[in-house]
């Protein structure tokens, strides 16, 4: 059944994809977009790839979302029937404690816990929790009982539901970056008018892997990262450290922690808004990185630029969107591929 | 040699706006080279076809920089860094733009001196309103410190980029007589080194060289209490052993070493374990490829200034020309 961009939404952020362990929202982008492509295969690392337009004349678009999320591997359970855990992909340990979260594909329930206050000495009580100190409680009284339901390596993911904040933002758990996952989706659905390639990438998150080998793979014309990126526009931040701002449109990279903007690919997004008014704002903050990254330097080199949603609380369990920046965004990188099939910029 | 490095010093080219030092690359290129590209990520290759085998001379063409991010609604503009550039030294320099708008660099009256980073950091450009330094001035313009090169002696050249377009002079003058010689040879300007050899990957995986040859500056330790390392100011080029990228192969540096002595030039040799270049790339591309490295020591390499001595820039002609020409 195709899903509305609200469900869409729902759906994949409520599904469970930690880097390496994608499947469930592989399987479900699978189902919202196969029968729009002409083909749809994966690679050894499990990246999904939709081809469209292949008959068509005009460059070969590759459109890359990245399909994990960061979460926490289980490695250790206790005698007592706690788990130890580490990061997968960089998650504040500030954020852990107390939190609800699903362990493995079976999606057992189980809590962040740590020593309670009253316990901690004065300088524990100073400094914020390690990952150290903190254990997922999944209510088991023994190391057997506790290894009878998880395996050493499955991953917790936060249990987090999807749901409307006021008018017109969402709050879920990774919007980083499902929220870019349904945009592809919805650009999947419209008509192809060039030669294009969605990717939907696994493992951006510890330090973007599927995307390496997949632009290696398309060896595209031109690509374009469809993320969501830092958004910061809350009490006590001065304006030059926001990097964007909720509802201020689709946020275009100058420079992150890995990639020089291309003056072209810039002057063509910029372009392209202004043209179909569609509101935009660059991305001015420095710090982090995405896909785009990896695929610029593969082989001889690649053409392009992320076109990113801004989200709140990047990351933590629960995160914040502005619906209007999600529709804005499939605007833009919509006009941008019909531009390109116009040759409004001839590659 | 003096000329083509002040001409080469001039140009304000901060990684990702290498574009601005191409015009002048060509032109100094255009009567040897076969065919002259510029690629995705901003590298500049001209090409010599000829005889022997296909060795590349390798300098990055771009600088370390700042980047306009922010402008606030008196007209003051927040920057950031492109590539290495340390926010506490910049209060009092003065900045200029690639689009031409200069600025003078102030931090916030309450932050301490030696806390400075980006968030305390402001460029003012003159402007009296949001509107205005965005105009003139949008977000993602780049510059560098306004330092222009200088004469300092007789044989001596300081100032901003000087380091690095000695390199770039270097590998000019060492392609035209490889290329005027009938030998086959890339000059390759790298873009995007200063913020991790990201041009360097693409263009090694485009050229594929079976030897490529990398020239830059390596830090020289003759200043009082200066950097640990062996190399003097004038006393010749350096032989890269290593850097932080590259092992060089006994077999590439005894080679170079060899030229050297067959041309007479006194050598030095480089020992930089931090060092940051494209060498290790070239290295790694397509299954391994043969590397060296020819440096020309440089004074306060990583500040916003350096300096240099044009005779080991020359003796490094010397070296490279002999090097490539009797490479089999």
């Amino acid at each position: 059944m195709l899903l509305s961009s609200e469900e869409l939404l729902r759906q994949l952020t409520e599904a469970i994809g930690p880097s390496g362990q994608e499947d469930e929202v592989r399987n479900l982008l699978r189902s919202q977009v196969s029968g729009w492509t002409e083909r749809c295969y994966t690679d050894v690392l499990g990246n999904l790839f939709c081809e469209q337009g292949s008959d068509k004349p005009g460059p070969r678009v590759m459109l890359d979302a990245h399909m994990d999320e960061v979460a926490l591997m289980v490695v250790h359970a206790e005698d007592n029937g706690l788990l130890k855990f580490r990061a997968i992909g960089g998650i504040d340990p500030r954020v852990l404690v107390a939190k609800p979260v699903y362990v493995g594909a079976q999606r057992l329930p189980g809590v962040i816990g740590a020593k309670p206050v009253h316990l901690q000495t004065a300088s524990e009580r100073r400094k914020p929790l390690n990952i150290e100190q903190l254990y997922i409680d999944i209510g088991a009284r023994s190391k057997e009982d506790a290894l009878s339901h998880v395996q050493l390596g499955d991953a917790a993911v936060f249990a987090t539901r999807f749901g409307i904040l006021g008018d017109g933002c969402v709050k879920a758990k990774s919007l980083d970056n499902r929220a870019g996952c349904a945009v592809l989706c919805e650009i999947l659905r419209i008509p192809a008018e060039t030669p294009r390639i969605g990717v939907f990438t696994v493992q951006e998150e510890v330090g973007l892997r599927g995307a390496a080998v997949a632009a290696y793979r398309v060896a595209p014309d031109l690509a374009i990262t469809l993320e969501t990126t830092v958004c910061a526009d809350v009490t006590d931040v001065p304006g030059h450290g926001q990097g964007t701002v909720l509802g201020g449109g689709p946020a275009l990279t100058v420079q992150d922690g890995q990639t020089l903007a291309n003056q072209q690919f810039l002057a063509f997004a910029v372009r392209t808004a202004e043209r179909f008014q569609i509101p935009y704002q660059f991305r001015r903050v420095k710090g982090g990185t995405n896909n785009f990254a990896a695929i610029q330097r593969s082989r001889a080199g690649v053409i392009g630029g992320s076109v990113s949603i801004p989200v709140r609380y990047l990351h933590a369990p629960v995160q914040v969107m502005a619906l209007q920046d999600y529709h804005n965004t499939v605007r833009l990188v919509q006009a941008m591929l019909h531009e390109l099939a116009e040759g409004g910029w001839p590659l | 040699m003096k000329e083509l490095i002040m001409e080469l010093a001039a140009c304000v080219a901060p990684a990702g706006r290498e574009d601005v030092l191409h015009a002048v690359l060509t032109q100094h290129l255009a009567n040897c080279a076969d065919d002259i590209q510029t690629d995705v990520l901003g590298n500049l290759i001209a090409r010599k076809h000829g005889q022997g085998q296909h060795v590349a001379l390798v300098a990055h063409a771009d600088e370390a920089g700042v980047m306009a991010m922010h402008a606030d609604d008196e007209g003051f503009v927040r920057l950031t860094a492109i590539g290495d550039v340390r926010p506490a030294c910049l209060p009092g320099q003065t900045v200029q733009f690639c689009n031409g708008v200069m600025a003078v660099i102030g931090a916030e009256a309450r932050s301490k001196t030696t806390e400075v980073g980006w968030a305390q950091l402001f460029a003012d450009i003159g402007a009296c309103s949001q509107a205005e330094a965005l105009a003139r001035l949008p977000i993602g313009t780049a510059g560098v410190v306004w330092a222009p090169v200088q004469p300092l002696s007789e044989h001596r050249l300081g100032g901003r980029a000087v380091a690095q377009r000695t390199a770039c002079a270097v590998v000019i003058e060492a392609f035209r007589a490889l290329a005027n010689a009938g030998r086959q040879v890339s000059a390759v300007f790298t873009a995007q080194q200063t913020v991790g050899a990201r041009g360097a990957r693409t263009a090694a995986y485009n050229l594929q060289p079976e030897l490529t040859l990398v020239v830059g500056a390596a830090p020289a330790g003759d200043t009082p209490e200066g950097p640990r390392m062996a190399l003097r100011l004038g006393a010749g080029p350096a032989l890269k052993v290593m850097d932080g990228t590259l092992l060089t192969p006994a077999r590439v540096l005894r080679h170079l070493a060899d030229c050297a002595e067959r041309c007479a030039v006194p050598v030095q040799y480089e020992v930089w374990p931090g060092g940051q270049t494209d060498a290790g790339v070239f290295q790694w591309t397509t299954g391994g490829r043969w590397v060296g490295g020819v440096s020309c020591p440089a004074r306060m390499v990583s500040g916003s200034v350096s300096v240099v001595d044009v005779r080991d820039a020359a003796a490094a002609v010397r070296v490279l020309t002999e090097a490539v020409g009797s490479y089999a």
